[in-house]
């Protein structure tokens, strides 16, 4: 399986998630182990490839904290805290 | 929003804030660093200033990886991109940081092959597109970003992509909040522990503050009923005479942090022996450059850069506003002749920039009920 690039970047918000110590929650839609890669969306139905090594294994429908294209953390409900 | 709404519910935040009024002793004044730049940005967008008791104080940290870059690396970057056959890559807000003669967008008016992109990998995909150019990544970022870079530099070396380099400006948090406690100018009383690097680093590498320091921290979020009960936990620390790491943001930060991205950090970076902070000068071992292992993708062995240090212009205070020593609308120059639009320090190019956070959300000086 292989995953598509993602779209043009563009860097209009006003909030700059990659320069800023930012993160943004995407839930994984496709996973592709081979390339260590995951199709995500975010919460407005943006998609991007990330690269998931950081966070691995994955599965389809997880949460994941997304900087700069790389998972650098899942993210769990309040109720399902981890631990420490 | 999954797993956010419920961070910005409106009745909970004047339930934290009324929390924190009985917390606040009368007559006692109360001076918190967030840390981070994506928690000024919160701060300002959702008015969690106005919540707070006229006593408690947010004072806003370098947290702001743009903020921090000095001109002199900004002048090395816009070098690099004018040799010949160049494809200089870096973020957005990178590109308007002030050199001191220009700026990497005035750069690329001027003829410069200069590219936005929105990661690490983004600018790999550009030099397997371009096999015949020399791409090169300006990286810049705390721990936060740096995984980002160190795994497209490994995926570089294992795809075999030799038109990739990298100007690595990664700096990491802890040195400069050791330098800014030993800052004889500033009295803190408490920390909010920047929760995005910390899920890196973990919350481990802070506990030299209330050891060493006796300095209560907590890490957070950036929703805010993140931040509101961040700060509701350190006054709760304060009252009861404890000061100790936190973890408020329990739900993405694990306390010993992302074990792989440390080894994946530690593979392909080192520390240098000293990097150069906007407005805090000099820290040791506080910036990241390529290891021996990694030191062929180093753009700057690959190429000749000046590396000349340009000294801040002199109306700029944004080292006082780094520091915490002045608000943002104290400096001479804010909102008059250091706007977003012509920013003459760094503070006012990123929108994690205390001076830009302010000038946007409108927050130039208030007056606030005394407890």
């Amino acid at each position: 399986m292989t995953i598509g690039a993602t779209a043009e970047p563009a860097c209009g918000s006003e909030h700059c998630i990659t320069c800023g110590d930012d993160g943004e929650p995407m839930t994984v839609i496709k996973v592709d182990r081979d390339r260590g890669l995951a199709l995500c969306a975010d919460d407005d139905g943006a998609r991007a490839t990330v690269e998931t090594a950081l966070v691995e294994p994955i599965e389809p429908g997880e949460r994941l904290l997304v900087h700069a294209g790389t998972a650098i953390a899942h993210v769990y409900r309040a109720e399902d805290e981890v631990a420490g | 929003m999954k797993f956010v709404d419920e961070f910005r519910d409106a009745e909970l935040g004047r339930a934290v804030a009324g929390e924190i009024l009985s917390l606040v002793e009368p007559g006692r004044h109360y001076k918190l660093m967030e840390v981070c730049g994506g928690h000024t940005h919160s701060i300002y967008k959702y008015g969690i200033d106005d919540l707070l008791p006229a006593n408690v104080e947010l004072v806003h940290g370098p947290g702001c990886p743009v903020c921090v870059i000095p001109m002199g690396r900004v002048d090395d970057g816009i070098a690099l991109a004018h040799q010949p056959g160049v494809i200089f890559t870096c973020f957005g807000d990178m590109m308007r940081i002030p050199g001191s003669d220009g700026s990497l967008l005035d750069a690329k008016a001027a003829g410069a092959d200069i590219r936005m992109v929105y990661s690490p990998l983004d600018a790999l995909r550009i030099a397997k597109q371009n096999p015949d150019r020399e791409v090169v990544f300006f990286a810049i970022g705390f721990e936060t970003t740096a995984p980002s870079t160190a795994l497209t530099l490994k995926r570089a070396r294992a795809e075999g992509v030799k038109n990739f380099s990298c100007m690595c400006s990664h700096v990491t948090i802890v040195p400069p909040l050791r330098a800014l406690l030993e800052s004889p100018d500033l009295r803190l009383d408490g920390f909010i522990g920047p929760g995005h690097v910390s899920t890196v680093v973990g919350a481990r590498p802070f506990e030299f503050i209330p050891a060493d320091y006796g300095k209560p921290v907590v890490i957070a979020g950036f929703e805010p009923l993140d931040i509101l009960q961040a700060i509701e936990m350190i006054l709760r620390q304060l009252k009861g005479g404890r000061c100790e790491v936190e973890n408020q943001y329990k739900r993405v930060v694990p306390y010993a942090g992302n074990l792989r991205a440390l080894e994946v950090l530690s593979e392909v970076f080192e520390l240098r022996p000293h990097f150069e902070w906007r407005g805090l000068g000099f820290i040791s071992h506080s910036g990241l450059k390529l290891s021996q292992a990694y030191a062929d993708l180093d753009a700057e062995l690959r190429f000749s850069v000046p590396g000349l240090r340009v000294a801040d212009p002199k109306a700029c205070q944004c080292g006082e506003v780094l520091k915490g020593v002045i608000k943002p609308w104290e400096c001479k120059v804010f909102g008059t002749a250091c706007t977003p639009e012509r920013p003459i320090g760094t503070c006012m190019v990123s929108s994690e920039g205390a001076c830009a956070a302010y000038y946007n959300f409108g927050r130039f000086a208030r007056e606030r009920e005394v407890v």
